[in-house]
């Protein structure tokens, strides 16, 4: 998380509606389309009006499409979503291919407010083992056990101290001597 | 030169430029002379005083403004759902009763002294949707949890059916601008009586088939990710459990103590396990052991309608076809309910 997105939101992914579970559902609903006949800012927009549009409203019908001229403003993009949201693009000397891009992710929006996704998967049930537990897989002989219980009562883990250590080494060193001597005294 | 100067004056507040107009008389020594704008901050310092003195705007109804076109909105309302409405039919879905109302007394306040208008009201598909919908939420559970009680099913059921829910759905499907209605902003029970007269018009247009598979999509997939037990409560469950084992032929439940942590602090846990004739039936834990007991029967409960957390998820793409709509395949009730009478049943 960088700085920038300190004052972000933030939460899971979600879709609206279980959207997908059943069918999908387009959540753009209307797009209004506001432009210049005339201003050079709007040249993109009424590009994108005069060539692309129609195919984009004939290939996304449930998205309805208004157009909306006005004079010496910058064109934009304003959208509304099922869930009441809007999102809004200003598109001042946009190109064709910019104002296409835009539309696009405006269609393929949520319309869910931006927030910054503190993991990229979320589900409603963590664990289908249920919740672990202390008693989780403990040793049934504990169960008759007398406290306090002098084995149970020391620590899981010692590690070894530098007399044992050395008592190891001392160990050792007196076998490689013995099995060294008896090879002497076999030959 | 002229012509550049008429320019200028029309452009004037665009440009932000403040033309000397005396100069006019003499073309040739027109002058453009900038200034700041000094009366710009306080004006707008003023609107927005005003504006905050009268208070939030009221909502205003998407329909008034002036980018909207209701036979549009209508058509795309049916393409978004991949539905095949008719027209009419869907328009008729959209006008409730007290819109019907509320035009006809604006008229006779006109002066109009027998209102006539070509609207009828979705009084029936309501009707009519309300069936369809609850017949199928019922089969289509009953099929899915053939082990579950038949009072379980009724009460999800009933979560599914009321106004919160079907307002919720209604609301994400985009009813709330096209809904013809006196109240606005709309309330819940339109929004929700809304949705039931669009399965009743979708039954009329393409059929009872489609409409169930509308219910299907849109309805019953609000139960993904939800915990079927939550909307069941049972009262006593360790009676209940006792009079299933009975009906059974099995020993009494019996609750142990098989574990406890914290005794006398303010973090005390226990965990309680039923059995029955020694065989164990269901696992609990609680801050008192007599809660812990009931958690225990409770997740016996469970274990024998198989409705524990790894269960079997709800098959949401069920053909609608496949299912028979006779009521006489009504689930078992919890009070006769025993493992012999479900044996039969897949699940």
């Amino acid at each position: 998380m960088s700085n920038s997105h300190l004052f972000l939101p933030s939460g899971f992914p979600r879709a609206p509606l279980q959207n997908g579970i059943g069918r999908f559902v387009c959540q753009l609903q209307r797009i209004t389309i506001k432009f210049c006949k005339s201003n050079g800012s709007s040249r993109g927009v009424r590009e994108f009006i005069e060539k692309d549009l129609l195919d984009f409203a004939h290939n996304y019908p449930g998205i309805v499409v208004y157009v909306k001229p006005r004079r010496h403003h910058s064109p934009c993009l304003s959208a509304e979503y099922l869930n009441g949201e809007r999102q809004y693009v200003n598109c001042h000397n946009h190109s064709r291919d910019e104002v296409i891009k835009w539309v696009n992710l405006l269609r393929t929006e949520s319309g869910n407010q931006i927030i910054r996704l503190r993991k990229m998967w979320h589900t409603d049930c963590p664990s289908i083992q249920g919740p672990w537990s202390p008693f989780v897989n403990r040793d049934p002989h504990l169960n008759v056990v007398e406290f306090p219980n002098e084995s149970l009562s020391r620590p899981v883990y010692l590690p070894k101290t530098a007399t044992e250590q050395l008592k190891e080494i001392f160990e050792k060193q007196r076998q490689t001597n013995v099995s060294s001597l008896d090879e002497k005294q076999a030959e | 030169m002229c012509k550049v100067c008429v320019v200028c004056i029309e452009t004037m507040a665009a440009r932000q430029t403040i033309l000397n107009i005396q100069n006019l008389v003499n073309p040739s020594l027109l002058t453009v002379k900038r200034n700041y704008k000094r009366w710009l901050a306080p004006t707008l310092k003023e609107l927005k005083r005003r504006k905050m003195k009268m208070g939030p705007e009221p909502p205003t109804r998407r329909s008034a403004f002036l980018e909207w076109n209701y036979h549009a909105e209508l058509f795309a309302f049916g393409k978004r759902l991949g539905e095949e409405f008719r027209k009419d039919l869907l328009q008729r879905a959209f006008t409730h009763r007290s819109y019907i109302v509320q035009e006809e007394m604006r008229q006779k306040e006109v002066g109009i002294e027998d209102p006539k208008l070509s609207l009828e009201d979705n009084q029936e598909f309501i009707r009519r949707g309300e069936t369809l919908m609850s017949e199928y939420l019922k089969c289509h559970l009953r099929v899915a949890l053939p082990r579950f009680p038949e009072e379980g099913i009724c009460a999800v059921h009933g979560y599914l059916m009321t106004d919160k829910t079907l307002a919720h759905v209604s609301r994400h499907l985009g009813t709330k601008d096209i809904i013809l209605s006196s109240d606005f902003p709309v309330e819940e029970v339109t929004l929700a009586t809304t949705l039931k007269a669009l399965v009743g018009a979708l039954a009329e247009s393409s059929g009872a088939v489609r409409a169930r598979e509308f219910v299907r999509d849109f309805i019953l997939t609000q139960l993904a990710g939800r915990d079927i037990n939550e909307f069941w409560e049972i009262k006593d469950p360790m009676r209940t459990l006792a009079d299933i084992l009975k009906r059974d032929g099995r020993g009494e439940p019996e609750p142990r103590l098989i574990n406890e942590s914290g005794r006398n602090t303010i973090l005390a846990t226990y965990q309680v396990a039923v059995y029955s004739d020694k065989q164990f039936i269901g696992l609990g834990y609680g801050e008192s052991i007599s809660i812990a007991v009931e958690m225990a029967a409770h997740d016996a409960l469970k274990r024998l309608f198989h409705t524990t957390e790894n269960m079997k998820p709800i098959p949401f793409t069920v053909d609608v076809r496949s299912m028979s709509y006779d009521e006489s395949k009504w689930n078992t009730s919890v009070n006769d309910w025993s493992s012999a009478k479900v044996e039969n049943v897949d699940c």
